[in-house]
């Protein structure tokens, strides 16, 4: 196995390589002007030509790609254009508010989906799995935006629980963290608990009808062990490969709940960043995003071995 | 049950040990009124008030770094960090003498040499600025408290240029700093105005702080604008970057901001109906909608085309979609200079007003030699006024017979493709949309829109000589009659060969927490003088 977890690691830096020129290249091509931002409405073309040049825009585009990458070889992501400030500092400042709700918005998809998609197929053609299947279906077609929207104004507006938006750092007390995060993880969740539930669903009335499903019955075994010992780990491997594909939801996702709760994460630099084409922000945080789905399929390959003892590396 | 309920239940529930009890409050009471948080027009993305002149650095650098002139609210220059002036008889000389007693941020005086250098990197920037490089014969510091500017011609708009608030102000800067070349930026924020900027707080995007800066020596007259005593009474400000305006209108109901300077029309009713928010105008000199038609190409490199436009064009309908039903919002523009303003005129105006006239457009166009070739209309998207008045637009265009191209895109490709000279169909266009403030538009000095100077001129590259004759006019003019005169042809010719077209004269709102108090109408938002119970 260590082998190919070694294997794999080598594998992502061809991966990495191939985002990085694709990225550079969409960039390059892709229409917009840093400098005619910077230069501000009243500029004349000359202030605007100048400022292109200061920063190096008017160079070939091999040599631009060329210092990049060299950059990127000695650990070097860049400069920020508008902000002067380096781009892992800018990172720096973002990445736990994201992690924060990625986190949040995992685990509660997960205690709270993989229950329900159980107890649907338990219950299968029930007034409960139609319940949760009509939940499902809910999850999949409310834009994340109007939930937070909702939920804001019932929660912050009307009942003055929650506020409605910001962000504080874990290290200012659990409390404060969980109070600014709960309705942003529960508006990014409702996509990410629908896709977990209908799978869970799934893959559950697929293992229930199993022989040793009714073994276990035979023997004695009562519902919950059945259910969560017997059934619900067998069905593992599609769930977590399930949540695994779900990340990159979340990391889409994470760009519009960040706005809406104007939390000051990833999603929102990136956003800002490609406004205003800042390419080398843009560059930055697209390899980051790039990297974790990377590692994160890696993970998920690894934990296939932890449900399925069949499954060798 | 309230928030702070709802948690101590939550805690009760729990377990204070596994939560780790309620938090004290962030803030204690005095120390909340003592912070203010503000969400501004946009984010703070850069903070070199020369190097990036939008207009939210040019706002942030106003608490920073103070001038040597200040606009009151009557746009008169007044004196500011300068104690006395004092200018030859020929009106060559200018000799400058600063306040006793001014000091950076770092604690050091500031000096007639910090003043010069900061002169010299915004006089490279600035259209100002660079007729003054133009004319400057030597710019030099006499002694630590003096220093003079010799020209070669008068120039009589000199406490204008250094007074005033269009982007970029001269904001006076440590010598070593303002040493920086000006197409780079500057690294370093050691302001000499009211307040401090806290770099280490900074997140780009997200929140920017500042501080009062104990040692500002503000002047005794009382302020007006960017002029007189900038008393500073909040000890910090916090500026908290919001792009989402629901959620920004949200926090001001909830009491989580205190001050929104520009929220949407349509949340203003919302905003208004809580008794714990008032709302009025943000700034008195407005904005001007425009488009600008692009004078190197056809169609509109013809006089009849753009005039074909300008008879048909219903202002009305530009501001209607732009504020909506709010008639205190707008006024219609037959001219170019800012409503309110001295020099605000309507010669030559007639065009724009009465019944739009759609006859005489298809004649127009037709006498134009106009053959139906597509007219690429660019509209960025992301920019609610641009947006607005990119919709009426094409419909116009249509309505008269022009071949609409409609680009929708966003607000950076605007910015590069509007530099583009190429013709139609190489990459070129025929007009794009845009706004500008109206402080930038009271007179032609920081007016860079109406310049009709052909290549050199802004977007669109108009080119009338007889614009440009009255700007030389106004330049010269030593009294405000001689000035008025030369606005008034300067008009008439611009509307008569169509500078750019004037959508209108619109004005937006701002919105604060009724604990507030001193919050004034301005060009920008003015934090010296407000204060929070």
């Amino acid at each position: 196995m260590f082998a190919y977890v070694i294997r794999r690691v080598l594998q992502t830096i061809p991966v990495m390589a191939l985002v990085a020129l694709f990225v550079f290249s969409l960039l390059y091509i892709s229409p917009g002007d840093p400098a005619a931002v910077i230069a501000g409405d009243q500029a004349t073309p000359q202030d605007v030509e100048r400022i292109r040049a200061s920063l190096g825009l008017d160079r070939p585009y091999l040599v631009r790609f060329g210092t990049w990458l060299w950059a990127i070889l000695h650990g070097d992501m860049g400069t920020s254009i508008f902000t002067n400030l380096p781009v892992t500092t800018m990172i720096a400042q973002r990445i736990e508010p994201t992690l924060s709700l990625m986190a949040l918005t995992l685990v509660l998809a997960i205690c709270i989906a993989v229950p329900m998609g159980v107890v649907a197929a338990w219950k299968q053609g029930t007034l409960i799995d139609r319940a949760v299947m009509g939940f499902a279906v809910l999850g999949f077609s409310v834009p994340v935006f109007v939930v937070g929207y909702l939920l804001a104004y019932v929660f912050a507006l009307e009942l003055d629980w929650l506020p409605v938006q910001g962000y504080t750092s874990l290290s200012n007390g659990v409390l404060p963290w969980l109070e600014n995060l709960v309705l942003p993880a529960i508006a990014l969740g409702g996509v990410y608990i629908a896709l977990i539930a209908r799978i869970t669903r799934a893959t559950m009335l697929e293992v229930l009808q199993q022989d040793y499903i009714r073994t276990a019955r035979a023997k004695g075994a009562g519902q919950g062990s059945i259910l969560f010992v017997h059934a619900l780990k067998n069905a593992a491997v599609p769930i977590v490969t399930v949540i695994g594909i779900g990340i990159a939801l979340l990391i889409g996702g994470a760009v519009v709940t960040e706005s809406v709760f104007a939390i000051p994460g990833l999603g929102r630099l990136t956003v800002d960043a490609i406004l205003r084409r800042d390419y080398p922000v843009i560059q930055g945080v697209v390899l980051l995003f790039s990297f974790v789905y990377v590692l994160v399929n890696l993970l998920i390959d690894l934990a296939y071995t932890l449900f399925d003892p069949r499954i060798r590396y | 049950m309230d928030r702070r309920t709802f948690l101590k239940t939550g805690v009760a529930a729990g377990g204070a040990g596994l939560l780790g009890g309620l938090p004290a409050p962030a803030l204690s009471q005095g120390a909340a009124s003592r912070t203010l948080r503000f969400v501004p027009q946009a984010n703070l993305a850069n903070f070199d008030p020369i190097w990036g002149t939008q207009y939210v650095v040019r706002n942030a650098a106003a608490m920073v770094w103070d001038t040597l002139y200040g606009f009151d609210e009557e746009l008169r220059p007044q004196r500011q960090m300068v104690e006395s002036e004092a200018v030859s008889a020929d009106g060559l000389t200018w000799t400058f003498r600063l306040r006793e007693g001014l000091k950076f941020h770092d604690g050091s005086p500031v000096l007639a040499k910090d003043a010069v250098a900061s002169l010299t990197r915004w006089s490279a920037r600035d259209p100002m600025g660079l007729m003054l490089k133009a004319l400057q014969q030597e710019l030099v510091a006499v002694d630590d408290r003096s220093f003079r500017w010799v020209l070669k011609k008068p120039y009589p708009k000199m406490l204008m240029a250094l007074g005033k608030n269009s982007t970029p102000m001269a904001f006076i800067m440590p010598e070593r700093i303002a040493r920086t070349d000006p197409f780079q930026q500057i690294n370093e924020y050691v302001g000499s105005g009211p307040m401090r900027f806290l770099r280490n707080e900074w997140v780009p995007g997200a929140k920017a702080v500042f501080e009062r800066f104990a040692d500002y020596q503000p002047r005794q007259e009382k302020a007006s604008w960017l002029a007189g005593g900038k008393a500073v009474q909040i000890e910090r400000v916090e500026w908290v970057i919001m792009p989402d305006p629901a959620t920004a209108a949200a926090a001001l109901q909830n009491g989580e901001i205190d001050w929104w300077e520009n929220p949407i029309t349509d949340l203003v009713p919302t905003l208004k109906r809580n008794r714990n928010i008032r709302a009025d105008i943000a700034d008195p000199l407005g904005n001007i909608g425009t488009f600008r038609m692009n004078h190197l190409t056809t169609p509109f490199n013809s006089l009849k085309a753009r005039q074909a436009v300008m008879v048909a064009l219903s202002q009305e309908d530009y501001m209607r979609a732009l504020v909506g039903d709010d008639d205190k919002l707008w006024k219609p523009l037959p001219g170019y200079f800012t409503p309110g303003t001295p020099l605000y005129t309507e010669e030559g105006g007639e065009v724009l007003k009465g019944p739009r006239n759609f006859d005489l457009a298809k004649r127009l166009l037709a006498e134009s030699g106009y053959k139906g070739e597509p007219v690429p209309c660019i509209v960025a998207q992301d920019q609610p006024i641009t947006k607005s008045q990119g919709d009426v637009t094409a419909d116009l265009l249509k309505r008269i017979g022009f071949n609409v191209d409609f680009v929708a895109t966003d607000w950076g490709t605007t910015g590069q493709r509007r530099a583009m000279k190429n013709p139609v169909g190489q990459g070129g266009w025929s007009m794009f949309h845009s706004w500008h403030a109206g402080a930038d538009c009271i007179n032609p000095a920081v007016y860079t829109a109406i310049r009709a100077s052909g290549d050199g001129a802004w977007f669109g590259w108009p080119k009338v000589p007889e614009v440009e004759a009255e700007v030389t006019n106004w330049f010269d003019a030593t009294d405000l009659d001689g000035e008025k005169a030369a606005i008034r042809r300067l008009n008439k010719a611009a509307i008569e060969n169509v500078v750019y077209a004037p959508t209108g004269f619109f004005l937006s709102y701002q919105a604060w927490r009724s604990n507030l108090s001193g919050i004034q109408k301005g060009p920008l938002p003015i934090f010296w003088g407000v204060t929070k119970s």
